[in-house]
């Protein structure tokens, strides 16, 4: 608790207590996770590693895009409550850049040293299940002009440009209305959104594409970017809250957020929970329905081995996406109690930032396969390399959260929502 | 007082003034009365001790009894009443009843929610008996109320009328039936 608790808006004359010595811890800890995760090199060889990486930098870099999906959405929509808590968002953005310097190594280990290391379709020569090399399957040379290596580069570093130059754009604009009041700023990020929107939209639907579902590149589904776009406001929605009760409980947001701003971003929780369910199960739905092979394969990896026996996935499957992602946070963000009692919001959102990393764990992780063509387990070794992943780029983004949080003040003072914002009601 | 009367109303120039004449008959531990105001004037809820309403149980209600209508339905129709084999599937499951229940969840709920809603509201409400009082209508515009009904336990017409000017009210009025 912060000695300043209970004065009111603190936030309007004082610049933010420190940060610096929070920020060096989470750098620290950050780049001993990058360290432990490059042990694991040695330990369980590059493949794993590599994929448990992809999972750590797609995890943090979805709560980014959530992050700026938000404050786009919040500006095209003139929304008025969120004026308070956007602020932490787009110093969330400050996350783009260091996430595309973390995700570079996935791209040079794959094209510097093992075409074969993540994704398949790098290597024609990549020796596929029967046989015959992927150079020579008739399903990759359909997706040629798209899956290549050429087009792998040239996106990713096209999205993570379009992120950061739409961090950028937003961020400097609210920033620098704090200092001159114009209006001409609130405009100019209103054009941006509009602008923004469509291109974040794409860039993380190719994203998740590229990423994640081009690990198994015979599949398809409409329904993936979708499923991706869910995770990243999910995330970004309870990483919110997270920052919310934090700066609540440290005194800063006292006399700033009241009970409607807490029961405002958990019926966003709510709804959002319900419409990542919704899309969820259409996929699933589609694919069970359709019972088409192509299809079918990527539920039958994550739910059988190739003796029909039962693997981890199935289990994960059930308990953690169908009851931990969907019904267990629907029902406690039902209640009105629990949306505007912070510490069970909180407890709500980190259960909910838990349960999508498994969800990624559950799209990315089973692409590493034995000599069966079974899919790994999640509970080995592996996991290791996973926590470490997350918690080592988790520590960077963090860490660039918070070295911004301190460069500007606690909410926009001159936006013109403001007042609305603070007197927030139902 | 009159037997017949149906309550006191008390008039109110400001909302800060309703305000706090609500939180004095809240204390005083009144329980059927109500504001009558041109807008709607935020916190006042809790100025006169409401509770949250209980609509949303209501709803909640409604999308269980949709849920499990949809997948009744889909159970009933394809496992018991008519056997069919669709498309290799098995009689019954519940991933095809799924859209089914899950739309009439969604109606359920509606319907719980609005039919609840009017049902608590006492809605629809042809007459009221302040409707009577001739400066009613500027409820509407400029003043605020605040009506004491008879059937409260603790009315008392005098004991009433002098809370309601304690707190402020004006041009107190006694409500035909």
């Amino acid at each position: 608790m912060s000695s300043h608790a209970a004065s009111a808006p603190a936030a309007l004359s004082a610049a933010p207590a420190s940060t610096a010595p929070a920020a060096s811890k989470a750098l620290t800890l950050g780049l001993a996770g990058i360290a432990l995760t490059a042990l694991g090199l040695f330990v369980s060889g590059a493949k794993v590693v590599a994929h448990s990486w992809l999972v750590g930098v797609t995890y943090w870099t979805a709560i980014a895009i959530g992050m700026l999906l938000l404050v786009l959405i919040h500006h095209i929509f003139d929304a008025s409550w969120s004026t308070v808590i956007r602020r932490q968002f787009e110093h969330g953005l400050a996350a783009f850049k260091w996430l595309g310097l973390l995700f570079s190594p996935l791209l040079l280990a794959s094209f510097l040293y093992d075409r074969d290391l993540i994704w398949p379709w790098l290597d024609l020569n990549h020796e596929m299940h029967g046989g015959h090399t992927v150079g020579h399957d008739p399903l990759y040379l359909k997706k040629a002009a798209f899956l290549n290596p050429g087009m792998l580069l040239g996106m990713t570093i096209a999205f993570f440009a379009g992120w950061i130059w739409l961090s950028s754009r937003l961020r400097r604009a609210s920033f620098t209305q704090d200092l001159d009041g114009s209006l001409g700023w609130t405009r100019h990020n209103r054009v941006t959104a509009a602008i923004g929107l469509p291109i974040a939209a794409l860039t993380l639907t190719f994203a998740a594409i590229y990423w994640i579902k081009s690990l198994e590149y015979h599949w398809f589904s409409t329904m993936y970017g979708v499923w991706f776009f869910a995770n990243c406001v999910r995330g970004a929605l309870s990483f919110g809250v997270i920052i919310m009760v934090w700066l609540w409980q440290r005194g800063d947001y006292r006399g700033i957020l009241n009970t409607n701003h807490f029961h405002s971003i958990g019926m966003l929780m709510l709804a959002f929970t319900v419409f990542w369910a919704y899309v969820t199960f259409s996929q699933y739905f589609l694919i069970w329905n359709a019972n088409v092979p192509e299809e079918t394969f990527w539920y039958n990896l994550r739910e059988i081995n190739h003796d029909g026996a039962s693997n981890q996935w199935k289990w994960i499957g059930i308990f953690g996406i169908l009851f931990g992602h969907f019904f267990i946070p629907f029902f406690f963000l039902l209640s009105y109690r629990f949306k505007i009692t912070p510490h069970i919001l909180r407890r709500i959102a980190i259960w909910i930032l838990a349960i999508i990393l498994l969800d990624l764990c559950y799209n990315i992780m089973p692409a590493l396969k034995d000599s069966h063509g079974d899919a790994l387990p999640l509970l080995s070794l592996n996991l290791v390399w996973i926590l470490t992943s997350v918690v080592g780029v988790g520590g960077v983004c963090v860490w660039a959260y918070l070295r911004s949080f301190g460069t500007a003040k606690l909410i926009p003072i001159r936006d013109p929502r403001i007042g609305e914002s603070l007197t927030h009601h139902e | 007082m009159s037997a017949q009367s149906y309550g006191l109303i008390a008039t109110f120039k400001t909302a800060p003034a309703l305000y706090h004449a609500a939180e004095a008959v809240r204390d005083a531990g009144y329980r059927h009365w109500d504001c009558i105001t041109p807008f709607p004037v935020h916190g006042l809820d809790k100025a006169m001790g409401l509770s949250r309403s209980i609509v949303p149980r209501i709803s909640l209600v409604g999308g269980i009894t949709g849920f499990c209508t949809g997948m009744s339905l889909i159970w009933w129709t394809g496992a018991v009443d008519y056997k069919l084999i669709v498309g290799g599937k098995p009689l019954f499951s519940p991933m095809f009843a799924f859209p089914v229940s899950y739309e009439l969840t969604i109606l359920f709920t509606a319907f719980a929610t609005i039919i609840g809603m009017f049902v608590l509201n006492g809605l629809p409400m042809h007459y009221h008996p302040v409707l009577k009082y001739d400066q009613i209508r500027r409820g509407m515009d400029d003043t605020f109320f605040i009506v004491i009904e008879a059937r409260d336990p603790r009315f008392n017409a005098a004991n009433t009328r002098a809370l309601l000017e304690q707190a402020g009210g004006e041009a107190i009025t006694e409500l035909e039936p």
